[in-house]
């Protein structure tokens, strides 16, 4: 930095010269001298650059970096939580597949429950002619390989009735001791 | 032996990153860097936000703001400009925002409050002190408009040439000039009325 006596020499008013500056942020005894010559440099003595935040560089650093973790943290959950295309039209496919899927499964009827209450509470649907499906039942019933009883009165179903398929017999039994299930 | 090895092995001076080159290694995700890149900027960041806003805690509040945006565009940094540049632009928006709320608020609430000085005070030999100047300049700054005390602040303080405050402020140079010119002439003004002992210093030239 220049001296007193340097700063006084070279002094003028509106001066640029930051050497002549820098003497005048930090000399009190040339800062009223200054001011003498040209009052303009009473505010440019108070200069910029050297201030400190309160609580230091260190804490002000450290609060900042706290602050940037933080919003790195919400917007790394915030971007998970966001679906992007082509996870969005992996859910789409797999509504449409099931969808789908239930309406083979169903054959394209309506379930006999849906028609009778609609049928209950909209006239409109029967007027678009949704009529009642009967319930099918698809338990099945065990095979009897052989049948032995001298109660029993047996009736073989011929073939040909079956659509002439050899492997199917359908055979009838009337017999009272014959279990409930079968 | 060891001696004479040591003084053969050339020592490779530490060369400290530039600017741009920090925010290309920030970019690539290292937090560290934005960490010394905010350690290097802080005293300029706060000085600045602390002449235009006149408050230290409420200066720490918006440059701790600042870095955060800065943190958040850094992105949109075009690295052929100036990074000091772009950060004062970002400094003064925020800065500027935050006066132009501070100031519809002041004046919802008291917009009166003046400086009554006594005669003995006025008597007295008028000697420049800075923390005096400090204060008269906290004082009578807050006739200026937030743009104009930004010109102002960095002009005088800052010693930034108006074309550079053109650039960081996005308008003519001209411009510059002309809030440069009205706010020195209101801080006269402010200064014959509040700080009589002062003025005269104006008036003498």
């Amino acid at each position: 930095m220049i001296s007193c006596e340097s700063f006084r020499n070279r002094f003028v008013a509106e001066t640029d010269d930051a050497a002549v500056l820098e003497h005048l942020r930090a000399c009190d005894r040339c800062l009223d001298f200054a001011a003498g010559i040209d009052p303009d440099v009473m505010f440019r003595a108070l200069g910029g650059g050297e201030l400190l935040p309160p609580g230091g560089v260190d804490a002000f650093v450290d609060g900042v970096m706290q602050q940037v973790r933080v919003r790195s943290a919400e917007s790394t959950v915030a971007a998970a939580n966001v679906l992007s295309w082509p996870r969005r039209l992996a859910v789409a496919a797999t509504l449409a597949a099931g969808i789908s899927g239930t309406m083979i499964f169903y054959g394209g009827r309506v379930p006999a429950a849906v028609a009778t209450r609609g049928a209950a509470t909209t006239p409109v649907a029967i007027a678009r002619g949704v009529h009642p499906v009967p319930v099918e039942k698809f338990a099945t019933k065990p095979v009897v390989e052989t049948y032995e009883s001298q109660n029993a009165t047996i009736v073989e179903v011929p073939t040909s009735e079956t659509g002439g398929n050899d492997d199917v017999k359908i055979v009838m039994i009337f017999d009272e001791n014959l279990p409930a299930d079968l | 032996m060891s001696a004479e090895l040591r003084l053969m092995i050339p020592t490779t001076p530490t060369v400290e990153p530039d600017d741009r080159q920090l925010v290309e290694t920030i970019r690539g995700g290292d937090a560290d860097a934005f960490e010394t890149l905010v350690r290097r900027k802080t005293s300029k960041v706060y000085a600045l936000c602390y002449r235009i806003i006149g408050n230290a805690e409420d200066a720490k509040d918006i440059s701790q703001l600042v870095f955060l945006k800065l943190w958040e565009n850094l992105e949109k940094y075009d690295a052929q400009y100036a990074f000091d540049t772009w950060l004062y632009r970002m400094v003064t928006n925020v800065a500027i925002d935050f006066m132009r709320n501070k100031q519809s608020r002041d004046n919802a609430v008291n917009s009166n409050l003046r400086l009554v000085k006594t005669a003995a005070e006025e008597e007295q030999t008028v000697i420049v002190q800075r923390k005096e100047v400090e204060n008269v300049f906290n004082e009578i700054s807050n006739v200026l408009s937030p743009k104009q005390k930004t010109i102002f602040v960095m002009n005088q303080m800052e010693d930034l040439p108006s074309a550079e405050i053109a650039k960081i402020l996005g308008c003519r140079e001209s411009t510059v000039r002309n809030h440069l010119f009205n706010a020195r002439k209101l801080m006269q003004q402010q200064l014959q009325r509040r700080y009589p002992e002062y003025a005269q210093l104006w008036r003498e030239r």
